[in-house]
């Protein structure tokens, strides 16, 4: 089962002190052996690299680049995402957001991991919280 | 830069797959197969996957903000470099 990494999975598996960091770890590692396939996109690693850059949450030098080493290839942002996206009824939304969830639907994909509710309001996919445990082994199960 | 050839038989449902892929892609039936290779294969070895991991397992990032406070550090960061003014 494919399913979509999004930012804050990525930020988090590298954040000390947080009861996200032991699942977002447990969603890279299944996805680094294999074991899941879990993808992300350009957009996702850029808002990580965004962050990373800006010194804002400290620690995370290098941090987009394992990244990368570890969900690449990565997923294109379209034309045809773009344009979904701009017709998405999404207010709980920005346009980041809106964004992953096009490239999401543009490649078949209607699964997205995230500790973000607001992609709960999108009718299209369905949200698994990592802290959420039955949901997320069902998700690292295939 | 892609040198090499490969010539592959595949099934007419493997066929159909591709190009329905390609289509929803807007992309070609020769990027669909690239990608599949990359994913499957990897683009980067094994074990620097495994290191990539280890690496981030290392870090000591912090402090923790919320999803919504993420998005807003990193829509402030762009903010930044575009050298917005800020509402008064």
């Amino acid at each position: 089962m494919t399913f979509f990494v999004d930012a804050n999975v990525v930020v988090y598996s590298a954040v000390r002190d947080s009861p996200y960091r032991e699942p977002c770890v447990e969603i890279m590692a299944a996805i680094t052996r294999g074991e899941a396939e879990g993808r992300t996109s350009t957009a996702v690693l850029e808002e990580v690299w965004q962050l990373e850059l800006s010194g804002r949450v400290r620690g995370l030098d290098g941090l987009t680049a394992r990244a990368y080493a570890i969900l690449g290839p990565l997923l294109p942002v379209t034309d045809e995402s773009f344009r979904r996206a701009l017709g998405l009824e999404a207010p709980a939304l920005g346009a980041n957001d809106r964004v992953h969830v096009a490239t999401c639907l543009t490649h078949g994909i209607d699964l997205v991991i995230s500790a973000h509710q607001g992609f709960d309001s999108v009718p299209e996919i369905r949200r698994v919280d990592p802290l959420d445990g039955p949901a997320r082994a069902a998700l690292l199960a295939g | 830069m892609f040198s090499e050839r490969l010539q592959i038989l595949i099934s007419p449902e493997q066929r159909r797959a591709l190009e329905a892929e390609a289509e929803r892609r807007e992309a070609s039936v020769a990027s669909v197969i690239r990608d599949a290779i990359d994913l499957r294969l990897g683009t980067v070895d094994r074990s620097a996957r495994l290191r990539a991991l280890e690496e981030i397992r290392a870090m000591q990032g912090g402090p923790f903000l919320t999803p919504e406070e993420l998005n807003r550090e990193v829509a402030a960061e762009r903010e930044q470099q575009f050298d917005l003014p800020t509402a008064p």
